[in-house]
C-alpha cells in the first residue's frame, strides 16, 4: 500500500512527518518532521534530553507518538485504515522487521552466542532457511572482523566487539533502513573507531541509516545530511559541509561550539 | 544395631522401590510443574488485569495452603466431583498443581527483574508474543533461575514423604512399612534420611554444574 | 457439616496453633545457639553444627516425625505423640533459623564489635549489649517468614496421629461420608492463619527492614 503514486526509487525509505510525543505533560518531540531517502546516511545531533531517542523509538514504534505518521518505503507504521486502527503486535512485528537497530548499550541476548544472535530474528521472525542465514551471517562476521568469536557469548567480548555484533545482528534482517541510537557513546574511546570504521563502511556501501551520535568527525565526513534536535524540534538541517562550516541558526552555533572545540 | 542394618540391607529393595518411586515423583512432578509454572507466569505478567488477577489468586492460595491439605483436596475430594485418582497418581497431581505456583511465582520475580532492554531488542527486531517469550524471555529465565528452582525441587523432594499419609510407595512409606515389620524404627528411618540427605546433595551438585553453564551467558 | 464437627476442626486449629508455637518458641533460640557455634567456630560443635543444619534442612517433616516417635522408645526415651510433635517442628525449624540468625550475625559490622573490644567489653557482654538487641530486628521479618512456612509443614504431625486441622478434617469427612466440606473448612483454617504471619512479616519488614524469602 502507498500513498502516492510514485516511482519506487523516489520514495523515501523513512519519512516522518509531525511526531509530537509528551510524557506525563513534558512536551519531548514537537512536531518533528524529516525524511531518509534511499541510501542516504543522515546523522541526528542534538543535546542530552533532545528527544532523539524518542524520536528513534518512535520509528519503530517501541513508543507510540501523540500525533503524526512514520511511513517506511511509504507504507505507515502503527495505524492502519488511514492512521485510525492501532496495529496488531504481528503487524507491527512484519514492518519492524524490515528496519535493524543498533542500540547504545548493544542489548545483545545473553543466553546466545554471537552466531545465534546474529541468526536468531531472520530465522524465527523472517522465517527464512536457517542454513542461508548461517552462511550470511558468517560473511557479516568476517566483514565486521569477528569471525573467531562466532561461538563465543556477549558476556566474553568487549564493547567493541559486542557493538560490532550489534550491527551485523541489524544487518542479518537485510532491513531497509538501519537505525543507529548513539552506537559508540558506551564505548572506551580507544574502541571506538572500530565501530566508526564498520559504520563508515556500510555508508559507503549505499546503506540507508539514520545515526544519532555525538561522533562529530564522524557526521562531518560520512553523512550526506545533518540534522540538529533541541527541545523536541529540529532546529537546523543540512549538508554537513555547510552546517559545521556555516551553521544558519545561533543555536546550532553554540551547539558547535560545545561539542566540536571539546 | 548391626543386626538392625543387616535386617535393612535384606529389604533394601523395598527401600530402593521406595527411594525410586520419590525421585520419579519428584523428578516428573518438578518437570511438569516448572513447565506449567513457565505458562502460568505469562499471565502472572500479562497487562491484561482479570489475567493477572486469577492467575495471582490461584498463586496466593497454593502458597497459603499445606500441601498435604492439597493432596487430600486431590485424593479425597476430588472423586466427589467425579474425578478418581489411584494414590500415585493422586500424589502426582497433587505435586504438580502445588508447585506449579511456586516455579510460576518464581519465574515471575526473575522474569519482572530481567533487562527490560533485550526485550525490547527483541521487539525491535519483530519478536511478539509467544515467540518473545519462548526464545527471549524464557531462556534467560531459566539461566537465573537454577538455584532457585533447586531449592524448590529439594523442597519437592521432601513434600513427597507427605505422600505417606495416602499410602504412596515412596521412600518413607517404605521406610516405615520395614520398620513396623522387624521392629527397628531407628536403623530404617535413619536410612532413611541418609538417603534424602543424599538426593538434596545430589541436587545441590546439579545446581552448581548448571550455575557453571549459565555464568558464560550472563 | 455439624456444629460439633466445626468444633473439632477448631480444637484442631488448637492444637496446629499451640504445637506450631512451641515450636517457634523453642527452635528461634535452639537456631540462634547453633548459628553462635558456627560464628564463632567453636571447635567440634561447629562442625557437628553444620552436619546438622545440612542433614535436617533435606529430612521431610513426616520422615523426622516417625524417627522421633518411633525410634526414641527403642532407645529408652519414652515419648508422647504431641511431644514427638512439638520436637520434629522444633528440630526442623532450628535448621532453618540456624541460617536466618547466621547470616544476620555474618552482616554484622565488624567496627561494631572491635569498638565494644576496645571498651574492654567480654565476648558474651558484647553480644547480650551491641549485637543481639541489633541482630534480632534484621532477622525478625526472615524468622517470621520461617514461621509460615512452619506452620505449613506441621501437617506433618498427622502421620503420628496427633489430631491437627489435616487430620480432625479427615476424621469427619470418613464420619460423615462427605470429605469436601471439612477439608474446605480447614483450607480456610489455614488460608487465615498463613495470611495472619503474613501479615505479621510485612509489619516486620516495615518497621525492622527486609525479610530473604517470601512464604
Ligand atoms: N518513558 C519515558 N517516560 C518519561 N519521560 C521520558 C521517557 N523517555 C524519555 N523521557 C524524557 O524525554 C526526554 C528526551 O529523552 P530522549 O532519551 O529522547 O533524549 P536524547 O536526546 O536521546 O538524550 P541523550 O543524548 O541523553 O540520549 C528526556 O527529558 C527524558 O527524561
Ligand atoms: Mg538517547
Amino acid at each position: 500500500m502507498t500513498d502516492t503514486a510514485v516511482k519506487a526509487n523516489d520514495i523515501s525509505v523513512l519519512e516522518i512527518s509531525g511526531i509530537t510525543k509528551t510524557f506525563d505533560d513534558k512536551v519531548v518531540l514537537d512536531g518533528v518532521s524529516l525524511t531518509v531517502a534511499r541510501g542516504q546516511t543522515v546523522c541526528l545531533l542534538g543535546p542530552s534530553g533532545s528527544g532523539k531517542s524518542t524520536l528513534l523509538r518512535c520509528v519503530n514504534w517501541l513508543e507510540r507518538p501523540d500525533q503524526g505518521t512514520v511511513l517506511l518505503c511509504g507504507e505507515r507504521i502503527g495505524m492502519r485504515k488511514g492512521g485510525v486502527v492501532p496495529m496488531g503486535n504481528a503487524e507491527l512485528a512484519r514492518l519492524r522487521m524490515r528496519m535493524g537497530t543498533v542500540f547504545q548499550h548493544f542489548n545483545l541476548w545473553p543466553h546466545l552466542t554471537v552466531l545465534q544472535n546474529i541468526i536468531e530474528a531472520p530465522v524465527h521472525v523472517q522465517k527464512r532457511r536457517r542454513d542461508e542465514v548461517i552462511a550470511e551471517a558468517e560473511a557479516l562476521l568476517e566483514n565486521v572482523g569477528l569471525a573467531d568469536k562466532r561461538d563465543a557469548f556477549p558476556s566474553r567480548l568487549s564493547g567493541g566487539q559486542k557493538q560490532r555484533v550489534g550491527i551485523a545482528r541489524a544487518l542479518a534482517m537485510k532491513p531497509e533502513l538501519l537505525l543507529f541510537d548513539e552506537p559508540t557513546s558506551a564505548l572506551d574511546p580507544e574502541l571506538v573507531g572500530e565501530v566508526i570504521a564498520v559504520m563508515k563502511s556500510l555508508s559507503q556501501a549505499g546503506s540507508t541509516m539514520l545515526v544519532v551520535t555525538h561522533e562529530m568527525g564522524f557526521a562531518r565526513e560520512t553523512a550526506d545530511k545533518v540534522v540538529l534536535m533541541d527541545g523536541g524540534r529540529i532546529v537546523e538541517q543540512g549538508d554537513p559541509e555547510q552546517f559545521f562550516g556555516n551553521p544558519r541558526t545561533e543555536r546550532a552555533r553554540q551547539f558547535l561550539q560545545r561539542y566540536v572545540s571539546a | 544395631m548391626m543386626r538392625d542394618f543387616s535386617l535393612i540391607w535384606q529389604s533394601a529393595d523395598r527401600l530402593l522401590d521406595g527411594l525410586i518411586n520419590t525421585v520419579l515423583l519428584s523428578l516428573v512432578g518438578a518437570a511438569l510443574a516448572l513447565a506449567l509454572g513457565a505458562l502460568l507466569a505469562i499471565p502472572l505478567m500479562a497487562s491484561n488485569p482479570v489475567l493477572r488477577l486469577v492467575s495471582r489468586g490461584f498463586v496466593d492460595l497454593m502458597r497459603c495452603v499445606p500441601f498435604l491439605m492439597l493432596t487430600y483436596l486431590v485424593y479425597y475430594g476430588l472423586p466427589r466431583l467425579g474425578l478418581r485418582f489411584d494414590n500415585w497418581t493422586a500424589g502426582l497431581v497433587a505435586i504438580v498443581v502445588y508447585n506449579t505456583a511456586y516455579m510460576a511465582e518464581i519465574i515471575r520475580g526473575i522474569w519482572s527483574r530481567l533487562e527490560r532492554e533485550t526485550i525490547e531488542a527483541a521487539v525491535a527486531f519483530g519478536f511478539h508474543g509467544w515467540r518473545l517469550v519462548s526464545r527471549i524471555i524464557l531462556p534467560q529465565v531459566m539461566l537465573a533461575a537454577g538455584p532457585m528452582i533447586g531449592n524448590q525441587l529439594i523442597q519437592i523432594i521432601k513434600d513427597t514423604a507427605f505422600l505417606t499419609i495416602i499410602a504412596v510407595p515412596e521412600l518413607t512409606h517404605a521406610a516405615n512399612s520395614i520398620q513396623a515389620q522387624y521392629f527397628i524404627p531407628f536403623a530404617t528411618f535413619i536410612t532413611a534420611v541418609l538417603m534424602y540427605w543424599a538426593l538434596c546433595m545430589v541436587v545441590e551438585v546439579g545446581v552448581y554444574a548448571v550455575e557453571r553453564i549459565a555464568e558464560r551467558r550472563r | 457439616m455439624t456444629f460439633n464437627a466445626f468444633l473439632s476442626l477448631l480444637h484442631g486449629a488448637g492444637v496446629t496453633i499451640s504445637v506450631s508455637l512451641a515450636g517457634i518458641a523453642l527452635g528461634v533460640p535452639f537456631g540462634l545457639a547453633l548459628a553462635l557455634l558456627r560464628w564463632q567456630r567453636v571447635p567440634l560443635l561447629a562442625p557437628l553444627a553444620t552436619v546438622y543444619v545440612s542433614l535436617l534442612r533435606s529430612t521431610p517433616a513426616v520422615t523426622l516425625c516417625l524417627l522421633i516417635f518411633f525410634a526414641l522408645p527403642v532407645i529408652g526415651i519414652e515419648i508422647d505423640a504431641l511431644s514427638a510433635a512439638v520436637a520434629t517442628l522444633t528440630l526442623n525449624t532450628a535448621a532453618f533459623n540456624c541460617e536466618i540468625w547466621r547470616s544476620g550475625l555474618m552482616n554484622f559490622s565488624r567496627d561494631q564489635i572491635e569498638a565494644a573490644r576496645t571498651f574492654g567489653m567480654s565476648g558474651p557482654l558484647t553480644f547480650r549489649r551491641i549485637i543481639f538487641p541489633q541482630l534480632w530486628r534484621t532477622c525478625l521479618p526472615s524468622l517470621v517468614n520461617e514461621m509460615t512456612l512452619l506452620i505449613k509443614s506441621s501437617t506433618a504431625i498427622a502421620v503420628i496421629g496427633v489430631a491437627e486441622i489435616t487430620r480432625a478434617a479427615i476424621r469427619i469427612g470418613a464420619q460423615t461420608y462427605d470429605p469436601l466440606p471439612p477439608m474446605l473448612v480447614a483450607t480456610g483454617i489455614y488460608i487465615v492463619l498463613v495470611l495472619v504471619f503474613v501479615g505479621l512479616q510485612r509489619f516486620t519488614e516495615r518497621v525492622y527492614g527486609h525479610a530473604g524469602g517470601a512464604a
